[in-house]
């Protein structure tokens, strides 16, 4: 990240759900449909204020459910309108049904997920297992790790979502508590460069509701001895190559803000002093800071480690991520939720399902920490290297570590 | 396509002889109250009354026999004009008429006849016990025969279906500016929307999904609406989607008024999965989730009414509807159309189902019909000006035998269940009709304040 300021930017000091909402005005949204959840009821509060005062010109949607948030903006987009929306947890779950069917329509909506850990136990914390529940959908899913990636990677987002290559709905995940309520630092860019960056809107070019261009929307696709079924298919290996298109794009746009604005984002992953490392740690999300910072300590005494931060979680990255694993002897992956049925992280279980681009095993360790908004530190870290570090030695993987357990 | 034409309709039985009909005709044309220049007369015959007045024939006598052309049919209103500047009064076309439709005035000293005063007619107005009615469906022909079916022929609804039949008449009156939603059902199952890349509709469709009809409609209307575009939004949805797994889109849309036409077509189930039980299903109704058995037999709740709760939500317009009452079904399509370019607008119509309820394919508008006239559906109109009003009240109700018995659904039902309805449907009209006062005594007060 660049620590000079562009001439026209704007510093501010917000939290992850302002600058969420900063970046919603910034990008010319037409509709916001929202329903307020813990953690997220601050962000809608900003749009609302934001539109109160004027300064974002979008129409603000106050409905009666997460359900009906989706289906709005669903019928928004059909007739022409970039649209934006923030949920997490129970709210995810009761919009899954519209959820379900965004990909498939090929609306490309935008939507953080300000991520909080799902019921039961009770719990209005932060951990990711709301967003991490919906990643086989099909919506493109990336995670930031600061105020700042958050509100660039909003602005970012409609410009992948609407590549017409893409044609996908995107999800911004914050964390909740960390990031959606920690304060920072925040470059605004200037909304002249934004608009020249975004271009100009072209939403429902493929798919509309439009008398000007009357079309049945999703038609019954006939059963087996018809067409239907191989029409079903084509349509599904569509939505995959939209799917798999997004990695290029997404690195793309990437490239493209940093040359504008400064600011290099690592757009599918990150590598943070991978140079000669012989074991390192995966993360996601905001728990990176912490981990950078143990990995710098550990460096400074003179331990070989690195670390990989996912950002961009679907599409999965594999081979990049494979790539810049291959040459070290163990990694252990730091999840904040649980896949269960594997006992283990789920972006252990990507990790591992990647690593066979890797032309040797390499031993790899599953750690979940961070659940139910508990704060991962720089010693949880410290844990995790120590641990992956005897594995590096020994290859002997143990049974999934749960980091905060005896905290 | 001809033109079909307006008429005075006259129900013998109603008649008391009070003339009060030809004193207001006299008064209209002659600003007299001599009976002999009223174009309308009333004959005492037998034990009641005959009406002799001008039906404004097709092919009418009275022009054929007039040999100075003094005698025409306007081919725009319908009726037989005459004009006394041509007329020689040698009275021929007194001798052509049947129905002592045209007479000589001899006051006046020439012949008179009606001419429906230009659509308002003054003996229909003074009629108090309802014995002259001014017949104006002619004009849905009229008005709406010319417009195109935005439906596409072959749709493959059951033999007979009422919903269908909703559907094309409700677009036909809507026109092509509109994005229409139709939910899982029988609207879609036809083939609305479409299958196989084919579709049944010529104007934007989709399927929403059964759960969200409501909200993904306002998304489109409001979109449009910030574009500074007049598309009308409108729901084709059952009842099913509407009132149970919908209800809570629909309930939020028509809180936040959003600006949508939802029309509900009511088959009393969910006829297209296989005639399954809804929150719609009358009390004693068969369905294949609601059996008929040693044990049970149908259904042991009464239907939710649903567009009463839609008043609750103070809607800008909320109706009932019949097909068996298509003026009545046309003038609250007119008036939703209207209230959705500013507020929720919800129209919720019967459809016998003919598949579902059992009965013949061929009695679909008689069963409509006869669930009117036992006061089984009650037709009303609602919007917060004027209250909730009966557009076709019904006095003195048929037994509801005369409607259960026509349909299979009801066949195996006991006394007791009967009792069941018949106290139901007292319940409801009551309920329906305290509306109806308590709306009519704000609306007073509020126009006194």
């Amino acid at each position: 990240m660049s620590a000079v300021l562009k001439p026209k930017s704007k510093l501010i000091v917000c939290d992850g759900n302002e600058a969420a909402a900063w970046a919603v005005s910034l990008a010319n949204v037409d509709m916001v449909a929202v329903y307020p959840i813990t953690p997220q009821s601050s962000l809608v509060e900003y749009l609302a204020k934001f539109i109160a005062d004027g300064r974002l010109s979008s129409e603000i949607v106050d409905v009666e459910g997460e359900h009906s948030v989706l289906s709005v903006l669903q019928g928004a987009c059909l007739a022409g309108a970039r649209t934006y929306t923030a949920s997490c947890g129970p709210g995810l779950a009761f919009m899954f049904e519209p959820y379900l069917r965004t990909p498939g329509l090929r609306l490309p909506l935008v939507m953080t997920i300000v991520t909080r850990d799902t019921l039961t136990p009770q719990s209005v914390w932060g951990g990711h297992q709301d967003a991490m529940s919906v990643r086989e959908v099909g919506w493109v899913q990336m995670y930031c790790e600061s105020v700042q990636e958050v509100l660039d990677t909003t602005i970012m987002a409609y410009r992948i979502a609407e590549h017409h290559d893409v044609m996908l709905p995107v999800n911004i995940c914050h964390d909740g508590n960390y990031l959606s309520f920690g304060a920072a630092r925040c470059e605004l860019p200037d909304q002249g460069e934004v608009n020249e960056f975004l271009g100009e809107k072209d939403v429902n070019w493929h798919v509309a509701l439009d008398p000007q261009r009357p079309m049945a929307v999703d038609p019954l696709t006939g059963g087996a001895g018809g067409p239907g079924p191989s029409t079903f298919v084509r349509y599904r290996k569509g939505q995959c190559s939209g799917m798999q298109n997004s990695l290029k794009v997404i690195t793309e746009v990437h490239e493209d803000w940093g040359r504008r604005f400064g600011r290099h984002h690592a757009p599918l992953i990150e590598s943070y002093r991978m140079d000669g490392a012989d074991y390192a740690m995966v993360t996601i999300g905001s728990m990176t800071g912490a981990a950078k910072d143990a990995v710098d300590e550990a460096r400074a005494r003179g331990e070989k480690v690195g670390l990989l931060k996912v950002k961009t979680y679907r599409p999965f990255p594999a081979e990049a991520f494979a790539t810049a694993l291959s040459d070290v002897k163990a990694f252990g992956v730091v999840d904040r939720s649980v896949s269960f049925g594997w006992n283990c992280g789920p972006l252990f279980q990507d990790a591992i399902t990647a690593m066979q681009y890797a032309p040797r095993r390499i031993p790899a360790m599953s750690f979940i920490g961070g659940l139910a908004g508990a704060d991962l530190t720089v010693s949880h870290f410290e844990r995790v290297i120590g641990r992956v570090k005897e594995l590096a030695r020994d290859g002997h993987a143990a049974e999934t570590v749960w980091l905060n357990e005896k905290d | 396509m001809g033109a079909a034409y307006e008429t005075i309709h006259f129900k013998a039985e109603a008649c008391d002889g009070c003339n009060d009909c030809m004193t207001a005709c006299a008064m209209a044309k002659t600003q007299t109250e001599e009976h002999l220049h009223s174009r309308i007369q009333i004959v005492p015959s037998g034990e009641g009354f005959e009406l002799a007045i001008c039906r404004q024939c097709g092919d009418p006598k009275c022009v054929l026999n007039c040999p100075a052309a003094a005698l025409s049919k306007n081919a725009g209103s319908g009726v037989v004009d005459w004009d006394g500047s041509k007329c020689v009064n040698c009275l021929l076309c007194t001798v052509g008429c049947a129905y002592g439709g045209i007479a000589y005035d001899s006051i006046a000293s020439h012949v008179i006849k009606c001419d429906m005063c230009e659509g308002a007619p003054a003996c229909v107005q003074a009629c108090t016990p309802g014995a002259l009615k001014h017949i104006t469906t002619a004009r849905i022909y009229n008005e709406a025969g010319k417009l195109e079916d935005l439906f596409a022929p072959g749709l493959s609804g059951c033999q007979g279906c009422n919903t269908e039949l909703i559907m094309r008449h409700a677009l036909r009156r809507i026109g092509p500016d509109v994005v229409v939603a139709t939910p899982p059902g029988c609207i879609p199952g036809m083939g609305s929307v479409g299958y196989n890349g084919l579709t049944g509709t010529k104007v934007p469709v989709f399927h929403p999904l059964l759960t969200n009809t409501a909200s993904m409609l306002a998304g489109v209307r409001r979109q449009y609406k910030r574009a500074g575009r007049d598309v009308l939004a409108v729901a084709l949805a059952g009842d099913g989607g509407t009132a149970d797994v919908g209800f809570q889109s629909l309930s939020g849309a028509a809180e936040r008024g959003e600006e949508i036409l939802y029309i509900c077509v009511d088959n009393e189930g969910y006829m297209n999965t296989g005639m399954q039980r809804s929150g719609c299903t009358p009390y004693g109704a068969w369905t294949s989730t609601t059996p008929v058995g040693e044990r049970a037999h149908g259904k042991t709740q009464d239907a939710k009414n649903l567009p009463l709760l839609m008043v609750m939500h103070n809607c800008d317009f909320v109706a009932t509807a019949s097909t068996a009452f298509m003026e009545d079904l046309y003038d609250k399509l007119d008036r939703a159309i209207v209230a959705a370019k500013t507020g929720f607008a919800y129209l919720h119509i019967y459809s016998p189902c003919t598949t579902g309820w059992r009965f013949p394919s061929d009695q679909n508008v008689e069963v409509a019909r006869k669930a009117v006239e036992t006061n089984f559906v009650l037709l009303w109109e609602f919007n917060p000006a004027d209250g909730l009003q009966f557009t076709h009240p019904v006095e003195n109700a048929r037994p509801i035998d005369e409607y259960l018995e026509v349909l299979g659904k009801y066949r195996h039902l006991d006394p007791d269940q009967v009792a069941h309805i018949e106290r139901s449907l007292a319940n409801n009209l009551a309920r329906i009709r305290g509306f109806a006062a308590a709306e009519g005594t704000a609306s007073a007060e509020a126009g006194r304040a």
